[in-house]
């Protein structure tokens, strides 16, 4: 499965990658645009060893290496981390204790910057027994072992013990909490109808989250995690923006006004939803108070005006628009003041999302050849490059609360899945796997 | 470079004028304007702060309360207290309630097998337009006689599209559609408050293949017999 999974990425990048650099021709500046301030820190990640209590000798190796694998996987996503392979750098590790392996000495001179390893196992034995998990942190800089960590939980949450973990690695050497362990909200086909689900952001763990049986659309995450907002059709005929919350599964409906009520956006500081509803006859933008529940028009002109998404500071909303003909995108001030048109090129840009460091806006964009991809564009217009390429439709972009990734749905293999990619463009991952249908991601705060 | 620079020009002489339209956008929404689904006329009486509040007056603070920037971590240690991870409370377990799953189906199922029986004709756009062609009239034509000839019954027209283009965009564009429909059936004479519209966008296909001959069959204006609420 795992293998078949790694294949699949591997080519489907490859072709993306190579598809990308011969069609846009944006990749100096593109890199020039995104290279990151700092280097990254070069870690290997010496093993988790199994220190026994599993029922079955398979079971001990299993929890090990699923640990060991889950922890890879997010200090490569981390962007913060380069993962050496250790023993291709000539670091060959003859034990796993609590303190350092003698051949970590030589890491400085190999350009190893940080060695992580650990143990795992089951604490008494038996069915129901919790999981223990011990990592370590090895510096090469100061030829120490500079801290650990001792998780202690379900063999359930396996997974979540590597996440914390790898965002403890990225705390301490950035100062930020990591995102290994966001979630991101989609949408997912369950029979005919269209129901919110949420999973871990490597795909893993998905849950199911409402079961009306219709279609519920475009999720949002409140900024402090607890809640989505999103598009709920009632006995399939109104659209009202509800909210869930992810703890009790307890609903609210926010707006219930008639009409096309969608794409909910709460602000940075969760005190404003803006949102898109044609109850006054064709699309217009608002903003509900959700303090004072006060109404207020952001829009007034003939067309669709739709999604708006807030820039990190809360002051600035980018919206998309069919005013100038196909749909555009626009950049506003949060009270509807100050409108300008942000994108020009072709004919159809849409679905924009505000980066969480500001610095861009990704949205959808029809090339040429009419097909629907991901494009970035600075707010003040100056920069714009093409991110993705090749066939299938590419859609509702959503930013990593890190600003390092986007994720979005494609239809590039056939059937809507849910895709990564980092804002550099490289390391296209898919991370849907099952199901006829998922789109429509939000990437949730970090924690 | 020449581009960039006739770009940017552009950019400020809309701006311009967007700016001068903007200053009448601030006005506050004090009463519903024009109903979108004529039908629900009655029921929408009161005015839409009205209903906001209704609807709102309970939802928890969704302000955010200020962020612990370790995000919860508590940082490396050389001596590592134990630290339980996940705990008894799962923060993302809701419960789902399957039970409107099955009403929606047998709804649906009742409006499927009373718009057959009916006879209702859809009606089929072109890519990204919402303009009713003649084939479309002819359709409609034969709609608005069966409600000529069925006094009681009420309408739905649902707007539909092609998988192409972003689902948001795609729900506006298929209320264009439904609209379209909506309209020229007044236009036959059929009182607009028997005529309800919804869009459905790209997210209720009829087809799912990625072919012309399936998003033909999706750029459509569905009209179905209302059936329950």
């Amino acid at each position: 499965m795992l293998t078949f999974r790694t294949i699949m990425i591997g080519t489907f990048c490859l072709s993306l990658a190579l598809a990308w650099i011969i069609e846009s021709g944006a990749a100096d500046v593109f890199l020039e645009a995104t290279r990151p301030d700092f280097q990254k820190i070069p870690l290997g990640v010496a093993g988790i060893q199994n220190f026994g209590g599993a029922e079955s000798l398979e079971a001990q190796v299993r929890l090990g290496s699923r640990i060991e694998e889950v922890l890879k996987a997010d200090v490569r996503r981390s962007l913060v981390f380069s993962l050496v392979d250790l023993p291709s750098v000539g670091i060959k590790v003859s034990h796993l204790g609590t303190g350092p392996d003698p051949s970590f000495k030589q890491a400085a001179e190999h350009g190893v910057a940080v060695i992580v390893w650990g143990k795992a196992g089951m604490k008494n034995g038996g069915k129901d027994a919790d999981v223990t998990m011990d990592g370590y942190v090895y510096d090469a800089g100061s030829d120490e072992v500079v801290g650990g960590k001792r998780y202690v939980g379900s063999p359930s949450v396996v997974r979540l013990m590597a996440h914390r973990f790898a965002d403890e690695l990225v705390f301490r050497y950035t100062g930020e909490p990591g995102i290994a362990r966001t979630k991101i909200a989609y949408v997912s086909e369950v029979g005919s109808a269209r129901e919110l689900f949420v999973m871990d952001y490597d795909g893993y763990e998905p849950r199911q989250l409402t079961a009306d049986g219709f279609l519920n659309l475009m999720p949002r995450w409140s900024p402090d995690r607890r809640f989505l907002v999103f598009t709920a059709y009632r006995n399939r005929n109104t659209q009202d923006i509800d909210m869930i919350e992810l703890a009790t599964g307890k609903r609210w409906t926010l707006v219930s006004l008639g009409g096309l009520n969608i794409t909910p956006a709460l602000s940075p500081d969760g005190n404003f939803l803006a949102f898109a509803s044609s109850h006054e006859g064709n699309s217009e933008l608002y903003r509900l108070d959700t303090r004072t529940k006060a109404l207020q028009r952001l829009t007034v002109n003939a067309s669709g005006d739709l999604s708006p998404s807030w820039s990190p500071s809360g002051r600035e909303l980018a919206f998309a628009s069919d005013r100038s003909g196909g749909p555009q995108v626009f950049l506003m001030s949060a009270d509807g003041s100050n409108i300008r048109r942000l994108t020009f090129e072709d004919d159809y840009n849409a679905a924009p999302a505000w980066s969480p460091r500001g610095n861009w806006i990704a949205y959808v964009c029809r090339t040429p050849k009419k097909e629907y991809k991901l494009c970035l564009i600075t707010p003040d217009g100056q920069k714009r490059v093409q991110l993705t390429a090749g066939p299938g439709v590419d859609d509702s972009p959503s930013w990593s609360p890190d600003g390092r990734h986007i994720v979005f749905s494609s239809t590039a293999e056939g059937k809507s899945q849910i895709y990564m990619i980092n804002a550099d463009g490289k390391d296209l991952e898919r991370i849907t796997f099952t199901g006829t249908h998922n789109s429509a991601p939000a990437w949730s705060p970090a924690s | 470079m020449k581009r960039l620079q006739s770009t940017i020009s552009l950019s400020l002489a809309l701006g311009m004028i967007l700016l001068g339209m903007a200053a009448c956008a601030k006005k506050t929404v004090q009463s519903g304007g024009e109903t979108q689904s004529s039908q629900s006329g009655a029921a929408k009486g009161s005015s839409d702060s009205a209903v906001i509040a209704e609807s709102s007056q309970n939802y928890p603070d969704t302000a955010l309360s200020g962020r612990d920037a370790s995000g919860g971590l508590r940082g490396l240690d050389k001596n590592p207290a134990e630290e339980r991870v996940g705990g008894n409370s799962n923060p993302l377990l809701a419960k789902v309630d399957p039970g409107s799953t099955g009403r929606q189906l047998e709804e649906i199922r009742a409006e499927q097998s009373a718009s057959a029986a009916a006879g209702l004709r859809d009606v089929f756009f072109a890519y990204d337009s919402f303009l009713i062609s003649d084939e479309g009239r002819q359709a409609l034509s034969r709609d608005a006689e069966w409600m000529k000839a069925n006094p009681a019954a009420l309408l739905k027209v649902e707007g539909h599209c092609d998988e192409r283009g972003t689902s948001a965009y795609n729900l506006v564009l298929g209320e264009k559609r439904a609209k379209a429909v909506r309209n020229y059936l007044v236009e036959l004479g059929v009182a607009a408050n028997r005529l309800a519209v919804v869009s459905y966008g790209k997210e209720r296909p009829f087809c799912k293949d990625h072919a012309e001959s399936c998003y033909a069959q999706n750029r459509r204006g569905h009209v179905v017999v209302r059936a329950g609420k």
